[in-house]
């Protein structure tokens, strides 16, 4: 009995998918550490950004579509060089990524649990508790996984010496204006005494092809 | 559908060898990952001269096995009890050459110790570093060539890693300077600006630095 060509290419695709994890894995780890050292055009590499829809979206400051946008952001984020004494030090954890079947997209979720210093109104370094986690769509370009929709949910931003059910002054940014390229924020529900946690975002599940990010934010947890 | 015997019979040797080489590699991936939580387990279980596996590759040219054996016979506290160095390995990027023979990879951890030096009352650390490294298969499977911890942030918990590092341990004691030139070479500074050390392995990596020996990787980042 010889294998049929359906056989073979079922074969090969459970390899190709396998590679993407792991290639997946590393595109967003070298993305984290980029994001932690402070290199803008690291991070900007791994987008898709030839792509009108690619976006970034950050805690609460806003969802940033399309290059300019996305550029816009992680200058805001990192664009800057860091200054003495400041540190951010998030880190991937708890991966679940899941390849469509047409083996053209990903989708996946990490949790990220982080630890800063910025420097504080007396011009001091002061340590902070910093975690979240990252949803992300990502796309096969040729033989490249880049990024096509990234949101980073924030869960805690604190002060260390208080901790996260003291110090809840860090959750929403300050009533300054949002960046002028930023849409409204999908989703924002960070760690408060008085909030209740859902599961966003939500774990990918088995899917055929790319159809946008709203799986992120599916409640639905029957499916 | 499960796959069969006759799907495999199916495939030319020229495929097969090619979906073999494939899958050797994603499984190195797991193997190396497995042996540095191995390493981390060991890490934390500091009982001096008992047996355990080698997980280094002692017989590389490059190793200095006699030293690697003389640091570890070393005690640096009076008691384990209280004692307890737990890295978690996060964020891991790991990249095998195309002979699946080397992989060089980075992870990230955020850690918690506890220290007991001479039985006191145990401080409780936390420890934020990173595990760089290089790996090399050999008879007996994938075995560290070079690459430990390197530290970010070693404080004592009240303090928090803006007011408080700690030093290595080590017998006798480093002097801060000292302790800076070793693993806390690029930690945290309140008063300095963080280098982005380690660089994490890109996918050509075995193309730019083919030598295996060569740590240069490490600091590819820091001429940017």
């Amino acid at each position: 009995m010889t294998t049929t060509t359906p056989q073979k290419l079922r074969i090969l695709d459970a390899v190709a998918k396998l590679e993407a994890y792991h290639a997946i894995q590393n595109l967003m780890g070298r993305t984290i550490v980029a994001l932690n050292f402070r290199q803008p055009q690291r991070v900007l590499q791994a987008f898709a950004l030839d792509r009108d829809d690619v976006s970034f979206e950050y805690a609460d400051e806003g969802r940033f579509v399309g290059e300019e946008a996305v550029r816009a952001l992680v200058h805001l984020l990192v664009g800057e060089p860091a200054l003495p004494g400041e540190m951010r030090d998030h880190q991937l954890t708890t991966p679940i990524i899941e390849v469509a079947k047409d083996g053209l997209s990903a989708r996946a979720v990490w949790w990220v649990p982080g630890a800063a210093a910025r420097i504080g109104d007396d011009d001091e370094p002061e340590a902070l508790w910093d975690w979240g986690a990252i949803g992300a769509d990502i796309v096969l370009e040729g033989e490249q996984w880049l990024i096509h929709h990234l949101h980073f949910f924030r869960y805690i931003l604190c002060h260390y010496d208080e901790g996260w059910t003291e110090d809840t002054s860090l959750i929403n940014r300050p009533n300054i204006p949002m960046h002028p390229l930023s849409q409204p924020t999908t989703y924002h529900n960070p760690y408060s005494p008085l909030s209740v946690r859902d599961g966003i975002p939500a774990a990918p599940r088995p899917y055929d092809t790319a159809d946008g990010s709203t799986w992120m934010l599916s409640r639905d947890k029957a499916e | 559908m499960p796959m069969t015997m006759d799907d495999l019979d199916g495939l030319t040797t020229e495929e097969l060898d090619a979906l073999e080489a494939r899958l050797e590699r994603l499984r190195s991936m797991w193997e190396i990952a497995n042996l540095r939580g191995q390493a981390a387990i060991f890490h934390d279980d500091q009982h001096i001269g008992e047996p355990r596996r080698e997980l280094h590759a002692i017989n590389h040219p490059s190793v200095d096995a006699e030293a690697l054996y003389a640091f570890r016979s070393k005690p640096v506290v009076d008691n384990l009890e209280g004692n307890s160095l737990v890295h978690p390995l996060a964020t891991p990027i790991i990249e095998v050459d195309e002979s699946n023979s080397r992989a060089r990879a980075v992870w990230w951890s955020l850690g918690v110790e506890g220290l007991s030096k001479f039985r006191e009352e145990p401080m409780a650390i936390i420890s934020l570093g990173m595990v760089p490294g290089t790996h090399i298969r050999t008879e007996e499977g994938w075995r560290i060539l070079s690459g430990a911890w390197q530290r970010t942030t070693k404080n004592e918990y009240h303090a928090g890693w803006v007011r408080s590092m700690v030093p290595t341990n080590t017998r006798p004691p480093l002097t801060p300077e000292e302790d800076r030139n070793w693993l806390g070479k690029y930690a945290y500074r309140a008063d300095g600006v963080r280098l982005p050390v380690p660089a994490p392995p890109t996918p050509d990596t075995w193309v730019r630095y083919p030598d295996e020996c060569d740590d240069s990787w490490l600091m590819a980042d820091l001429d940017e």
